[in-house]
């Protein structure tokens, strides 16, 4: 999908998350415009994760709401995400074990349409056909990411680092306007984390990216702007250049805002 | 690349496969005893049953102590269908039971698919144990505990007259059940051959190996195992159908905890979720007797005892413990963990 530039295609709005007493998330709002790369940081504990569990409907928040702008939708279910051209992975690989990594990848294109069960089970061209084109597109998303001589391997032969990749490969399938990623960097080493920026800077071109991370060396580089949340709230938010420099983000990574 | 052989070969190799598979198999027919005959025709219609299973155990990985249950539906829907229609074609009694079996399976998954594990296995097993007593109780229908009784399926006269000598007519009303039971069987193979390779049974391995990521990508997670359980119960439907066509009756007392026990015992016995790995559970059904009985005289216990009437049940729990410890993916595991023995 083509978007102008400055158009929103997320837009998490006076989000407060409880569990009990304890607030995960107070208040929090922040946006991610088209073909921008977004890094949402913050100290362990801070609510990263929870506030991606609210953008992806994991988690309902007791107030505010999560709008995909260009869509014109809010808070939508898990198994909306994929039809509304929306893709997560998932922190660690998320890959279904027993399927080879080509079927992973297929499995992203599950929310098209075309071909029910019954055409399933009557083999119908129209549902091989799908198959087939499908199968051939996850080939190609796996070439774009340099890891289709793993094809027909399982998750549990390849090397973290590849099986990461196939997670985005998958995530690619839905053809997202928005590609959330939640911990990219993490379990990777240092060559696989360079290579891996460069995936994702090359995915911006045609998404909008949000990622969750804490290696702030990986993000630095990577991102045109950065939210930072600390104890369930944004405590500042802007380009990496004037994030590096606040104090308030300083002091909470140092641990001496208390 | 290496892919499994059906993902290189489309719709129309599926059919083919099927058509000479089954061409095969009516060939055999026409060279077994009567007797023969008609365990071959009991293993087909259980092949189906066995298959359905292994599409919700296997593939979906959910667990049903019920199938004998749905069996039941089915069993009873032909009997009932044939005792008021006795000119209907058989190929009514097959399609509504197993109609009626898919929509008994939606109901019972309605609450089911909502448990896991134990849970889920326990409410089916329950459902096993409610379908005798709600049989005998519902006389009216169902004939109570004596069942019900409907005609044979005889030979019609084309296919009686491809025999000749003394005892033809014999021969050949056992060889047209088993025929019929193949055909059937073909026909279910087939359709969850496709099933297998299509979108929905990739929805159901999602949903088996990362409930989160199926979710990720667009699995609606209840309607998915929902449609395992209605697709499981539909083929049990049709398997408990062709049971009541082959002995010209149906009681309750057949479609209990045992048999639904029975049921997995031989779908693993032939290997989870595979195609080979029904039809193998199906044959060994058809000889179950035999393989007892060669234990009988091996052993030398007085199968009039009562510990020799209870072989059969100690045999499968022997076989099923060994197989899990041997060869967990059943005999068809076994066969290719061979063939890789023999290439090395």
């Amino acid at each position: 999908m083509t978007l102008p530039t400055g158009a929103l295609t997320l837009s998490v709005e006076n989000v407060s998350v409880h569990f009990g007493g304890l607030y995960a998330l107070s208040d929090v709002s922040f946006n991610v415009a088209a073909n921008e790369i977004v890094g949402l940081i913050g100290p362990n504990g801070a609510g990263k994760t929870t506030a991606f569990n609210v953008v992806c409907g994991f988690l309902r928040p007791q107030s505010g709401s999560v709008r995909f702008p260009h869509l014109g939708r809010s808070d939508l279910r898990p198994h909306q995400l994929a039809h509304a051209g929306i893709a997560r992975t998932l922190q660690g690989v998320g890959l279904f074990e027993r399927l080879t990594v080509l079927e992973n990848v297929m499995a992203g294109a599950q929310s098209r349409p075309g071909g029910g069960v019954l055409w399933g089970a009557l083999g119908l061209p129209r549902s091989s056909r799908g198959e087939r084109a499908l199968r051939a597109e996850a080939l190609s998303n796996l070439e774009r990411l340099g890891v289709a001589g793993y094809a027909a391997s399982l998750p549990g032969e390849i090397p973290y680092g590849i099986a990461k990749k196939v997670a985005v490969a998958r995530a690619l399938m839905v053809q997202p306007s928005l590609l959330l990623l939640d911990e990219p960097a993490s379990g990777l080493d240092e060559n696989e984390l360079e290579e891996f920026a460069r995936v994702i800077v090359e995915l911006g071109s045609t998404t909008s990216v949000l990622l969750v991370e804490h290696n702030m060396d990986f993000v630095m580089p990577l991102v045109h702007r950065l939210v930072v949340l600390n104890f369930g709230q944004v405590i500042a938010a802007g380009s990496p250049g004037e994030i590096s420099h606040d104090e308030t983000v300083l002091a909470a990574y140092l641990g001496v805002d208390e | 690349m290496v892919r499994s052989l059906s993902q290189r070969y489309p719709t129309s190799f599926r059919l083919v496969a099927s058509v000479v598979l089954c061409a095969l198999a009516l060939a055999v027919t026409f060279v077994l005893t009567p007797l023969d005959d008609s365990k071959l025709a009991g293993g087909a219609a259980m092949s189906i049953v066995i298959l359905g299973l292994s599409w919700l155990i296997g593939w979906s990985g959910q667990v049903s102590l019920g199938n004998a249950g749905f069996m039941a539906i089915g069993a009873y829907t032909t009997a009932i269908w044939a005792n008021h229609h006795t000119t209907s074609p058989i190929i009514w009694s097959l399609f509504l039971s197993t109609v009626l079996g898919g929509v008994s399976g939606l109901v019972l998954a309605l609450p089911a698919t909502r448990l896991r594990g134990p849970y889920l296995a326990g409410m089916t097993l329950a459902f096993s144990f409610a379908v005798a007593p709600l049989a005998i109780d519902s006389r009216s229908l169902t004939g109570g505990s004596g069942g019900l009784f409907i005609n044979f399926l005889n030979a019609p006269s084309w296919f009686a007259n491809l025999f000749s000598g003394s005892d033809a007519l014999v021969k050949a009303n056992a060889q047209w059940p088993a025929d019929v039971a193949i055909v059937v069987a073909a026909v279910a193979f087939f359709f969850m051959a496709n099933l297998f390779r299509s979108r929905t049974g990739r929805a159901l391995r999602l949903v088996r190996d990362n409930e989160v990521a199926a979710e990720l990508v667009g699995v609606n997670l209840q309607r998915t195992r929902t449609l395992a359980f209605v697709i499981s119960a539909a083929y049990a439907g049709l398997g408990g159908s062709m049971m009541t066509l082959l002995s010209g009756s149906v009681t309750p007392q057949t479609y209990g905890l045992t048999l639904s026990i029975l049921l997995l015992t031989l779908m693993v016995l032939g290997g989870i979720g595979t195609l080979s790995g029904a039809v193998i559970g199906g044959l060994i059904y058809s000889y179950s007797d035999n393989i007892v009985s060669v234990v009988n005289k091996v052993t030398g216990v007085n199968p009039t005892s009562t510990f020799g009437a209870n072989l059969k049940g100690i045999v499968f729990g022997v076989l099923l413990i060994l197989t899990m410890m041997l060869a967990p993916r059943g005999l068809v595991g076994l066969g290719s963990y061979l063939r890789r023995l023999v290439r090395r």
